[in-house]
Formats: C-alpha cells, sequence, structure tokens
C-alpha cells in the first residue's frame, strides 16, 4: 500500500490527468466516429471504404491513449504503453485471419447471383430456377 | 431504438410475471423444494450457532486471498453438482428416449424431458461446467497458492481480488436463478447463431446466459491483472523468474490469456446484446450482419479459454509429480516455455471449431498446421513428467493418483484432438459426440487437476489431511466412470450419432448408451465418495506438519499448517528454484525467525459484496427488463467504487507481539480462527 492510497486524488495517474485532455480526447474520439459515419453514407470501393475505416480507428485509439490514457514512454507509463503494443500481434492475427477467413465466405457459401431467382420477382408457381442454380442446390 | 417485445411488459416488474415461474414442472419443483431445504439448514445452522457474525466479518467482508480462493472452489464445486446434474439427466433422457416406441413421461413424447427443457439443460451444462464451475476452482486455486508460492503478504490487489469473486457468484446467483424464475437459454453454452438472437429466442433464457456469463467474465479479467500484477511485482527477494514454480509459471501464462482473450468474449456479447436490446443487425443476416460473425468472435476468445482451463493442471502435475516422486521436475525450463508456446498457440488456432464454415483449403490448412503445433509443447509437457518420474521414489497418494489419471487422459484427449485438427476428418465427425468425447477428455483434465490440488493442498490451508482410503474410492470410481462414459461416446459419435439429441433415432445405439448411464451411475457413485471423504476428514481431523508429504519442494510447504492469515511472518529469502528443497538440502528447513516486525495488513471491506449483490441486480433487471432496478444497481455499483476511493481505511498494522504468539499457537491464526476487531490506520507511508 502506498502513501498515495490515502487520497485517490494524489494518485500519479490522477494527477497526470487534465481535463483539457479528456475534453480534447472525446471530442477527437467523436470526430474520427463522425468522420466514419459520414464515409459510411457515400459509396466507396469495399478496398477504399475499409482503408478509411481502419485509418480513423487508429487515430481514435491514438487519441485516445495519448490523451485520455496518457500514454507515453515516461517512467510512470512505460509498462503500460509496451503491454499495450504486446497486444498488437493479437489484433493482427485475430483481425488478420478473420479478415481472410470472410473475404471470400460469402462466394463460397451462398449461390451466385445471377443463379438465385430474384426476391423481386412475382414468386408462383410456374416460377423456375436456373438449371445451374438447380444443379448447385440439388448437390 | 429499444427493442418492441410483444408479450406483456409493466414498469414495475418489466417482462416478469407469476407465469414466469414454472410451479406446474415437477422437476423444478422438485428441485426448488430441495434447494430450498438445504439452504434454510444452513441459514437455521448459521443462526443456531449464532455464526452470522463471524460469517459476515470473516468470510463474506474478507479481502484475504486464501479465503477468497477457499470461497472461489466452493462456488466452483457446487456449481460442478449442478452441473453434474445437468449431465445426469441428459444421459437418462438419451438412454430413455431410443426409437419410435420408447415412452415419455412428465410431459415428454419420448424420455422425461420435452425438448425445449432439453435443450436448456445441455447448454445450462456446457455453461455451467466451463465458466462457473472449472474457471472459479482454477482461478480459487491461483489465488490461494499463487502468493504463498512467491512469498508474498497477499495478492497485490485485495479489494479487487474480492470483487473478482463477487461478481463471478453474481454470475453464477443468475444461472441458479434461471432454474426457478423463467428459463435458460436453449441455444447451447456458445450461443448459437442466429438461434441466440431475439426473433427466434424471444423468451429470457439468452438473456440470463449472456448476462451471467458477462458478470463473470468480467470477474474472471480482473482475477487475471491481479495474479499478472502479483507475480510481477509481489515476489519476494531472490525470487527471480527462473526461480519461480511452475504452478506460478502457468497461473501467469493463463492470466495473460485471460486478460487478452476475455474481452473479446465481452465484445461478442456486447454486440449480441445490442442485437436482442436495441435491435442492431451485428449477427442477424438483415443490413450487412453476418451471424458466423459472433462464432468467429465467440471462439477468438473460446480457444484461449481452453488453455485458459488447461494449462493450471498442467502447473498443478508439475508441482505434485515431483513431490510424489522425490525428484526435482525434469526439464523445468522447457516447461516453463511450453507453458507460453501453448498459450501463444492457443491464440491463433480458434477456427478449427468451425473448420466446415467454408473458409477454404488454405486458410482450413493454416488452422489445422496451428492445431497441430499444439502437440509439440503438450508432449514436451509429457515427456518431462515421465522423466520426473523415471527412476524417482514413486507414492501414489490420491494427488499423485490424479495427475497420473490426468496425463492418461491428456493423452486420449490430446490424439483424438489431433484427428480432429485435420479438417477431413473434422468434417465426417463434426457435430458429432465424437467430438464431446475429445473435449470432455481435455476438461475431464480440468476437473482431475482439481481434485489432485485440492487433495494435495488441503492441509496446508485447513491443516489436516484429506481421508486417504476415500479419496482412493473417489478416484477409482471416478476413472472408471470417465472410462465407461466417453469410451462408448466415442464409438457412437464415429458411428454418426450426433451431439444434442433429446431423442435418438437409432434402437441399435442403446446398448452404447446403456453403458454411458451405467457410466453416469458410477460417478454417483464418485459424489458419494468425495462426500464422504470431505466428511470423515472433517470428523478426524488428523494433524498435519508443515510440510505435509514430507517431500514438498516449494515454498508454500514453509509456511505453517494452516497457513496463518499474513502468510509468513517474516518475509523469506529466496536461494534457490524449489527453496524447500535447497534449504532441507542444506540444513535449513527447521530454522524457524525469531524476531518479528510489525506487518501492514489490509482491512475487510463490504464494498465488494455489495458489488457483486448490485451486479447481480443489474443483470436481473435487464435480464426482465426492469429498467429502474437495472438503473439503481448500476447507480449503486457506481456510488460504492467512488466512495470506496474516498475510504479512509488504510488497514492495519499486526504487531511484532502478535505475530509471535500467533507463531506460537499456529491455530490461532489459521483460516478458520476468529481475529479481533483490529484499529484501522487512517495514513500509512509508502513502503
Amino acid at each position: 500500500m502506498s502513501a498515495h492510497h490515502s487520497d485517490p486524488l494524489q494518485n500519479p495517474e490522477v494527477q497526470q490527468g487534465s481535463t483539457l485532455r479528456f475534453a480534447t480526447a472525446f471530442l477527437a474520439s467523436v470526430l474520427f466516429m463522425g468522420a466514419a459515419l459520414l464515409v459510411s453514407q457515400h459509396k466507396l470501393p469495399f478496398l477504399e471504404f475499409a482503408e478509411i475505416l481502419v485509418g480513423l480507428t487508429f487515430l481514435t485509439l491514438a487519441a485516445q491513449a495519448t490523451l485520455f490514457f496518457g500514454l507515453d514512454i515516461s517512467r510512470a507509463q512505460i509498462w503500460k504503453s509496451v503491454s499495450l503494443i504486446l497486444t498488437v500481434p493479437l489484433f493482427i492475427i485475430s483481425v488478420g485471419l478473420t479478415v481472410w477467413a470472410f473475404s471470400s465466405l460469402y462466394s463460397r457459401t451462398m449461390l451466385p447471383a445471377n443463379e438465385v431467382p430474384s426476391m423481386s420477382m412475382p414468386m408462383d408457381s410456374n416460377a423456375t430456377m436456373s438449371m445451374p442454380a438447380q444443379q448447385t442446390l440439388l448437390q | 431504438m429499444q427493442v418492441d417485445l410483444q408479450d406483456p411488459w409493466s414498469p414495475l416488474f418489466g417482462r416478469l410475471t407469476l407465469d414466469s415461474i414454472p410451479y406446474d414442472n415437477p422437476i423444478i419443483v422438485g428441485t426448488f423444494l430441495g434447494a430450498a431445504t438445504i439452504g434454510l439448514i444452513v441459514v437455521a445452522a448459521v443462526l443456531y450457532y449464532k455464526k452470522l457474525p463471524y460469517l459476515w466479518r470473516e468470510w463474506l467482508t474478507t479481502v484475504d486471498h486464501k479465503k477468497i480462493g477457499v470461497m472461489y472452489i466452493i462456488l466452483g464445486l457446487v456449481m460442478l453438482f449442478r452441473g453434474f446434474v445437468d449431465g445426469l439427466m441428459m444421459r437418462t433422457q438419451q438412454v430413455m428416449a431410443v426409437g419410435p416406441d420408447s415412452p415419455g413421461v412428465l410431459g415428454a413424447q419420448h424420455g422425461f424431458l420435452p425438448p425445449f427443457h432439453f435443450d436448456q439443460v445441455y447448454s445450462a451444462h456446457g455453461t455451467i461446467m466451463l465458466i462457473f464451475a472449472a474457471t472459479p476452482i482454477m482461478a480459487g486455486l491461483g489465488n490461494i497458492i499463487v502468493p504463498l508460492q512467491i512469498g508474498a503478504r497477499d495478492m497485490a490487489y485485495p479489494y479487487l481480488n474480492a470483487v473478482s469473486l463477487w461478481l463471478t457468484t453474481a454470475g453464477a446467483a443468475l444461472i441458479m436463478l434461471s432454474l426457478f424464475v423463467g428459463e435458460f437459454s436453449n441455444a447451447a453454452w456458445v450461443g448459437l447463431m442466429p438461434l441466440a438472437e431475439l426473433p427466434y429466442n424471444p423468451g429470457v433464457g439468452v438473456d440470463y446466459w449472456m448476462w451471467a456469463i458477462q458478470l463473470s467474465s468480467l470477474g474472471t479479467t480482473f482475477n487475471a491483472i491481479n495474479i499478472i500484477a502479483t507475480i510481477v511485482k509481489m515476489r519476494a527477494p531472490g525470487m527471480t523468474w527462473f526461480r519461480m514454480p511452475v504452478f506460478t509459471w502457468v497461473n501467469l501464462s493463463t492470466s495473460i490469456i485471460g486478460l487478452t482473450a476475455f474481452p473479446v468474449l465481452g465484445v461478442a456479447l456486447s454486440l449480441l446484446t445490442a442485437d436482442r436490446y436495441l435491435g442492431t443487425d451485428f449477427f442477424t443476416v438483415g443490413h450487412g450482419g453476418n451471424f458466423m460473425l459472433y462464432i468467429d468472435l465467440f471462439w477468438i476468445w473460446g480457444h484461449p479459454e481452453v488453455y485458459f482451463l488447461i494449462l493450471p493442471p498442467f502447473g498443478i502435475f508439475s508441482e505434485i509429480v515431483p513431490t510424489f516422486s522425490e525428484k526435482p521436475l525434469f526439464g523445468y525450463l522447457t516447461m516453463v516455455a511450453a507453458s507460453f508456446a501453448i498459450a501463444g498457440i492457443g491464440w491463433s488456432v480458434w477456427a478449427h471449431h468451425f473448420f466446415t464454415m467454408g473458409m477454404g483449403p488454405d486458410l482450413n490448412g493454416y488452422f489445422s498446421s496451428a492445431t497441430m503445433l499444439v502437440g509439440i509443447p503438450t508432449g514436451v509437457k509429457i515427456f518431462n513428467w515421465l522423466f520426473t518420474m523415471y527412476r524417482g521414489r514413486i507414492t501414489f497418494t490420491t494427488p499423485m493418483l490424479w495427475a497420473v489419471m490426468g496425463i492418461f487422459l491428456l493423452l486420449f484427449g490430446g490424439f483424438t484432438g489431433m484427428m480432429l485438427s485435420a479438417p477431413a476428418i473434422n468434417y465426417t465427425v463434426h457435430d458429432s459426440v465424437f467430438v464431446i468425447a475429445h473435449f470432455h477428455c481435455m476438461v475431464l483434465v480440468v476437473a482431475v487437476g482439481a481434485f489432485a490440488a485440492v487433495a494435495y493442498w488441503w492441509p496446508k490451508v485447513f491443516g489436516f489431511k484429506l481421508d486417504e482410503r476415500n479419496g482412493q474410492f473417489f478416484f477409482w470410481t471416478f476413472t472408471l466412470a470417465s472410462i465407461v462414459v466417453f469410451v462408448p461416446m466415442f464409438g457412437l459419435g464415429l458411428e454418426g450419432e450426433t451431439r444434442r439429441l433429446d431423442y435418438v433415432f437409432n434402437p441399435q445405439w442403446r446398448p452404447l448408451l446403456i453403458a454411458e448411464e451405467v457410466g453416469i451411475v458410477l460417478y454417483c457413485i464418485s459424489v458419494f465418495y468425495f462426500l464422504k471423504m470431505i466428511y470423515v476428514s472433517l470428523r478426524d481431523r488428523v494433524p498435519a506438519g508443515d510440510d505435509a508429504w514430507g517431500t514438498g519442494r516449494t515454498l508454500e510447504w514453509m509456511t505453517h499448517t494452516p497457513v496463518p492469515f499474513y502468510n509468513f511472518a517474516v518475509t523469506p529469502q529466496i536461494n534457490a528454484l524449489d527453496e524447500l528443497a535447497w534449504r532441507r538440502e542444506n540444513g535449513l528447513d527447521k530454522v524457524k525467525p525469531q524476531t518479528f516486525v510489525p506487518i501492514h495488513m489490509p482491512s475487510n471491506t463490504a464494498v465488494p459484496v455489495i458489488i457483486g449483490a448490485m451486479a447481480m441486480a443489474l443483470g436481473f433487471g435487464m435480464i426482465w427488463r426492469i429498467w429502474w432496478m437495472a438503473g439503481a444497481a448500476l447507480l449503486a455499483i457506481v456510488v460504492a467504487v467512488i466512495a470506496r476511493s474516498f475510504d479512509k481505511n488504510q488497514g492495519y498494522i499486526l504487531t511484532a507481539e502478535e505475530i509471535a504468539k500467533f507463531e506460537s499457537k499456529t491455530e490461532l491464526a489459521s483460516m478458520i480462527a476468529e481475529q479481533p476487531k483490529r484499529t484501522p490506520l487512517d495514513h500509512v507511508e509508502a513502503h
């Protein structure tokens, strides 16, 4: 138990924080999330959209890590910063392999669009399915 | 926007109505009467013997890592019993419901459980066994033993430790409550998608499952943080990294897994919560959602969770095998490296749980190879245990028997795991009971590890050994039961029996199902011997020495038996790996400190148990959509946390005279001894 425990407001981490930094971190996060919302309203190629989204996510994370959590390489914070960096491989593994797994999932598991009767078409007893689609379903 | 449900809702009781109580179900009513009777007997006994103040002051509000560990284990054992009863019901249902001519009772067309009830039973069984039985037991063991093995006075954050326990308890209480108020999830312990989504599951079952896991996983994450901080910061002088016992090492690797993996589960469940409460589409097929994304997120946590559970038993075996072989552990460094290799690889194999999703041969190949890689460090461990036993002076006491059984089970589970890691085989037996038999071999390693650890460290905690004769009966009946249940299950899986069947269509499978039922009866007998072992041990209380087994090697066996609440009267100076063995070899094991310095101890606090109770109320409010209750409980938690921050109680000082008295009469400082009320400090200097 250290002397700082007597008064939580004297804790070095609490002392390190400031209203201005907290407010800036909050505003930055809102700003980047707002930007992501705006981008999502526009039709963009998937890759470009994903790149922008990932970029904005990193900016948000950086703003929160530096301004809100005050992570840096000072003696007080170095181990927290290192701990955060050590989780990066896990992000790469989990996000990377997930992207890989899901990138071709639709085409592997769903019928090609041109082989599925459109839902907008009137479905009646005479509606037919294309031959390849029937074969795929029968397999 | 909040999802508008069709069933009745009132501001005061939310979705809760009298119809939510299943008083028309004889099984549940019987269970309730049984549980209520046992509860009343316990409460009456506590009141009759006037133990309520003792229970509150010494246990419920404690921050002592050993008492918290014991409560974790008691919680785990209670839940283990509940999960076992679920297993018993499942096996009995399957053996009764074979073929179209099988009769039905209690409203079931076949067997005694209607499908909806059966689905809840297997969902509860999996959830309870993994998250509310195995996890708390392992967390409890880590809590008790790790500080003792590294020469620490307590965990790094004693208060947080109590919060972890009570959050886990809150989750477990919600699961128990779901038996009598409402229903439990019928979407399996994993939360099958899209079955767990609101349109397919509009009841409260999935919500019970979701909130129970969410709360307990918070507790587990806090516990992981605590264990890491304790090992990194609280080691005694001279306890360098490579003098730490393997059990401590595996707890470090386990906690790293816990700290990194459990947040993923939290995210997955939070997104599912958003789907069910706010109408988002993360895991539905609407608006670009994808239910396989849930499966992916779940197993990103789920597979590391497997190693989170299996690594501590590896550490337990690594302590027991040298003690009862009277030899140092073979290959200490490789054992440590293997623990971290397993933890690391364990993070990159999760998709082998859903090879059949259709992610393609490249990725299947990657996950298959990565899964096979786990076999290398695991094999290293097995060989190290065998080489430790080789030419050792082996004593087959109960803990050693459990450890050896654990190694055999690991081989069975490991080899069948290797089979399943090949996608071609995996596609063939996917969702069959072959997979169930495989992973039960693995989780049985956790169970036998827990039994081994309880038998091994019991004397250190309570001051007397568990009864050996009944312990061996317990071991042999449990072993026989495991063989009789799971060997036929492998066969049924290869014959094509799929998992989670409430009705077995193929009468030719009946003989093997009967064999499984016989195994379950043997498990019941083993439970009897377990209870008898505890009863006889408590009755006889044969005192054990400080080094209860006479061949202990690590630091915990240097403390008094039972270990005093301050652990070490004087912080030990560590000289070697296997400190006690080193001291014994150098004639120093009997040397005791003569002078003492005051010890600064943390005071007990009621805040964690209040947080736990409020967390349960928060969960209950959210499950039944009683918004005022959820809001008030959340507010109470926030207020309690803030109030605690400004608490001026800085613990108390145990004087040198008191320590000297305790050292001469150790029973006064034991875990069950009542301590006098001590004046708290309001200011301490840093030390």
